[in-house]
């Protein structure tokens, strides 16, 4: 049977594809029972899997696909109509067939499972109609004869199709009973038929595998535009996209040593070209669009409705986004879940719905789309949304988090949480999801191609889980910058400036909120990292006064990055860089061990063999942070400083000057700081005349520095302004939010002399910016408040 | 430098099953099936990964193909290794990625009976060596057979969040 095998794969195959399109009809037309174009192609589907199966000698798939096409003919010739138990009755043979068929894929054989009671059911569906009802009689004969005898005796097909279908006797009224646009050719097949009804594959020989369809229906069929494509074993293609990787790299090389010949250079210009679109056209073999992944997903969420009691509309945008053909294999099973996880925790109980103002109906969004050289796809749903507060406490009881650091969170930081093991916040652990053994899958899976996932979502209204896939062996351009003595690529379309280090006065100046650094760049403030002390690549007490800060700009997060150089490219320059220091490079993704450290997108080797990371900034701003970090600058702005004092006093302690309410200048010392906030009115509340800010779901309270001195102006001030500016201060107990008027800026005390006062809260009197200013005694002012928590 | 290995003892069976590649960490003798092995480099250039786990030595450059190098006398816990002496790079296969093991040194491939490995006795000392499926008793020495799935999951959950800010 070796020759069979080539046939029997390639029949296995198509037959699978063509399951899938099944699925897609079925649930198509259980939505829209009305369109006979797609019952056509459902109908089509099925003979075509059971004429094939007659040449091969699959008997019990033989008599399943006989069953349902016959089924299928009476609803497509209007003798029967569509609804929702005929959809799950049909969309139950489609499983069985993917069964058999898996076990004809592992054992070529059928398989032991037995389908007699489905062809009952179908048998059943046809008997329910008024015309079929001669046909009963004739019914005993077809079903359980069919699946007990083990040779080719596919019953007719009282339906008319081209080819000759093999035999049994007892149709003839069957076929009467279903109007055949064709009546003659039946009763020629089934004479010649019948004579050898034990015969195998040679009488069932004239079943072509393809059927064509029925005349009275000329729809394009995709084999059509199928003719155009052939198939080709993808590792084959995998051979040619790593050749023409190496291709590129060596063009690069070439193109820096012939620049100094320019004999060489109108050859090397044409490779440079040719290998470019050889590259791009390499890069499409790959590309697969991701509408084969997301055809799967309307029958599943017709399923897990169903199983979960609850009604839901899919929505798709983006079907034709392409990306890497492995890849979409491996966010097969991640997106399953995310869908599934949305039906059965997201989305409500359409009573809960109603109740809530919601239509009955949960809308579940998916979409795809490129962006900034990854593909994005977003999973949303309408349903009930995940409370932050809850996940910060699962969090913090689960010991993952101390209570001091949750606090500082952001609240996609906080989410994130849900991706660790085991957390699942369903109450009951259903059969679907909720296991917890679900998200940790998805985010490990997601990120061992390189990717990220993280959720957004609002209470009462709905969720959103964001995957990101990086698009493999892509050309970017980047930075190269330097780090502690290591060289690091930083993708080029994130970056928005770059700016020098000085330690004089008039430039640029990184402020150190202890723990959070911030650049102060003309007015506004950015967050920044130090990559050579973040990467662990080198450690230093005073911050260095030389780099360079790499501006970027990641989903409206704004940060720098501390290097030590930027590379120009001299060796690199192309027509089309404008800029130097532009190189572009080839990616290569990092594999699983290196992917989950979640700060690396990729790496790339360069002309010299070295290999050079990608920084993922994405994963550095949230390992960093930046998020909440941002947030707690906006709309808070420095007056610009003409003139510094010297900088000299490095040693001198760093303050922040603000202006209170009532136009004293205070001063908080910077390492006690952990962020400055603008809070609405909304998240501020009293109790008589103890004022508390909302924060995260936490009550800070709120302090005015002028009532450690006697005098308090915050209602006032909550009245005259929509929002109100807070320093968080930090001590031993707890946090404290201070009010204050506006922020004036960061300095170093000028005068060591501090005055110690003998007001109680006040430190005492310095000179900071050429002004007094009060030092505030934040201990003081926690003591002193009647019902200060540490939160 | 032949650790003496039994002899072979029986015709080899059709499948490369019975043959080892072997080398040396900290003087221990280890094996992995030698269909897995791609290829060997001797002091191959090594790129540094910021923030990855200690047994992540770096990046090994594979005529363009990006290769993580895992120093296996660090993620077996045994003391590092002189930096002056040369090391191995033994690159391996598993789950359709490409690994390197760095070894001190090479020794043969050789061919085993499997039914004569026995399992790894904890009391032998190195209870760390949890990647071992078995062990077998050579003429003057222990040979350990690898599990590469046991040696590359620990390193392969292991992520850095929770860093420093700043």
């Amino acid at each position: 049977m070796a020759e069979n095998e080539e046939f029997i794969a390639e029949f296995l195959i198509e037959a699978i594809e063509n399951l899938d399109q099944l699925d897609q009809d079925l649930v198509a037309l259980e939505n829209d029972p009305s369109n006979p174009d797609r019952l056509a192609s459902i109908f089509r589907t099925v003979h075509t899997i059971k004429g094939t199966c007659g040449f091969f000698g699959f008997s019990k798939l033989g008599s399943l696909t006989h069953h349902g096409e016959h089924l299928l003919g009476l609803l497509r010739d209007g003798s029967l109509s569509f609804d929702d138990q005929l959809a799950s009755l049909l969309l139950d043979m489609t499983d069985a067939i993917r069964v058999i068929l898996g076990s004809i894929e592992s054992t070529r054989e059928e398989g032991s499972d037995d389908f007699a009671d489905l062809c009952h059911r179908l048998d059943a569906a046809v008997a329910g109609t008024p015309t079929i009802a001669q046909a009963e009689d004739t019914g005993p004969s077809d079903h359980p004869s069919a699946t007990d005898q083990p040779d080719i005796q596919t019953p007719p097909s009282d339906v008319p199709s081209a080819t000759p279908p093999p035999p049994e006797s007892s149709d003839g009224q069957a076929t009467d009973a279903a109007p055949p646009p064709q009546v003659g050719e039946p009763q020629v097949s089934e004479s010649t038929a019948e004579n050898q009804p034990a015969e195998l594959p040679a009488a069932a020989a004239p079943s072509k595998p393809k059927a064509s369809p029925p005349p009275e229906t000329p729809l394009p069929r995709p084999s059509a535009a199928a003719e155009s494509t052939i198939r080709v074993d993808i590792s084959l293609l995998d051979t040619i996209v790593d050749l023409v990787g190496e291709l590129v790299l060596a063009r690069n090389q070439l193109r820096s040593t012939a620049e100094d010949n320019p004999a060489l250079t109108s050859a090397v210009n044409r490779i440079h070209t040719v290998t470019g679109e050889l590259q791009e056209a390499a890069m499409q073999t790959r590309m697969a669009s991701i509408d084969q992944l997301f055809s799967k997903f309307p029958r599943i969420v017709r399923d897990v409705s169903a199983t979960c009691g609850k009604q839901v509309e899919l929505s798709v945008d983006g079907a034709d986004t392409e990306l890497d053909r492995t890849l979409i294999e491996k966010i097969r099973d991640p997106l399953t879940h995310l869908i599934r996880n949305a039906i059965d925790h997201g989305i409500e109980q359409p009573s809960a719905r109603v109740a809530a103002g919601k239509p009955t109906a949960g809308q579940l969004s998916l979409r795809a789309f490129h962006e900034s050289g990854q593909v994005t796809i977003e999973v949303a749903d309408d349903g009930g949304g995940i409370s932050v507060e809850m996940i910060r406490s699962k969090a913090i009881a689960r010991g993952l988090v101390t209570t001091a650091q949750a606090e500082t969170m952001s609240a996609e930081r906080i989410l994130q949480f849900i991706f660790e093991p085991g957390f699942s916040t369903a109450e009951t652990v259903s059969s679907i999801s909720g296991r917890g053994v679900g998200m940790d899958v998805v985010r490990t899976n997601i990120e061992s191609i390189g990717g990220t996932v993280d959720i957004s979502s609002k209470p009462g209204e709905g969720t959103v889980v964001r995957v990101r896939i990086p698009l493999t062996l892509a050309i970017i351009p980047a930075l190269i910058v330097t780090a502690g003595g290591e060289r690091l690529a930083i993708p080029q379309p994130y970056v928005q400036e770059l700016v020098a280090l000085r330690d004089t006065k008039g430039g640029n100046r990184i402020e150190g909120l202890e723990g959070a650094p911030i650049l102060r760049l003309r007015d506004r403030l950015i967050p920044v990292v130090y990559l050579d002390r973040w990467l662990g690549l080198r450690t230093w007490e005073s911050r260095p006064t030389t780099g360079t800060v790499v501006i970027v700009q990641v989903d409206d997060h704004e940060f720098g990055l501390v290097v030590d150089a930027v590379s120009t490219a001299n060796q690199q320059q192309t027509a089309t860089s404008e800029s130097v220091g532009l190189w572009f490079i080839v990616v290569k993704p990092i594999g699983s061990l290196l992917a989950p450290l979640g700060i690396y997108s990729g790496a790339t080797v360069m002309g010299d063999g070295g290999v050079v990371l990608i920084l993922d900034l994405r994963g550095i701003a949230l390992a960093t942070d930046i998020p909440s970090r941002v947030h707690e600058n906006a709309g808070v702005t420095l007056q610009a400083e003409e003139d510094q004092t010297a900088f000299s006093t490095q040693n001198a302690a760093r303050y922040l000057a603000c202006e209170t309410y009532s136009s004293r200048r205070i001063a908080v010392q910077l390492t006690d700081i952990i962020r400055l906030e603008t809070f609405p009115h909304g998240d501020i509340s009293h109790t008589g005349s103890q004022y508390y800010v909302k924060r995260d779901g936490h009550l800070l309270p709120l302090l005015d520095p002028d009532q450690m001195t006697g005098t308090t102006r915050i209602q006032e001030s909550l009245e005259a302004s929509p929002s109100l500016v807070a320093v968080i201060v930090t001590t031993p107990t707890g946090s404290v939010a201070l009010a204050v008027k506006r922020i004036l800026d960061v300095d170093a005390a000028e005068s060591d002399q501090v005055e110690h006062s003998k007001q109680p809260g006040l430190l005492g009197t310095l000179l900071l910016g050429g002004l007094a200013t009060d030092e505030i005694d934040v201990s003081v002012a926690l003591k002193n408040f009647p019902q200060s928590h540490a939160s | 430098m032949n650790p003496n290995a039994s002899q072979p003892l029986s015709p080899l069976q059709p499948k490369a099953d019975n043959r080892w590649f072997t080398f040396l960490v900290a003087d221990r003798c280890f094996a992995v099936d030698v269909s897995l092995v791609s290829e060997v480099l001797r002091n191959a250039a090594l790129s540094r990964v910021p923030l990855a786990a200690p047994a992540l030595a770096g990046l090994l450059n594979l005529r363009g193909r990006i290769v993580p190098v895992i120093d296996l006398r660090i993620r077996f816990g045994f003391s590092t290794y002189d930096r002056d002496k040369p090391r191995t790079n033994v690159v391996v296969e598993y789950c359709n990625e490409w690994y390197s093991l760095l070894v001190d040194d090479l020794l043969d491939v050789v061919t085993l009976e499997p039914h004569e490995m026995g399992t790894p006795s904890s009391e032998r000392g190195n209870p760390q060596i949890d990647a071992v499926s078995g062990v077998l008793a050579a003429a003057d020495s222990l040979i350990h057979f690898l599990d590469l799935e046991r040696v590359f999951q620990p390193l392969l959950t292991s992520k850095t969040r929770g860093l420093a800010v700043g």
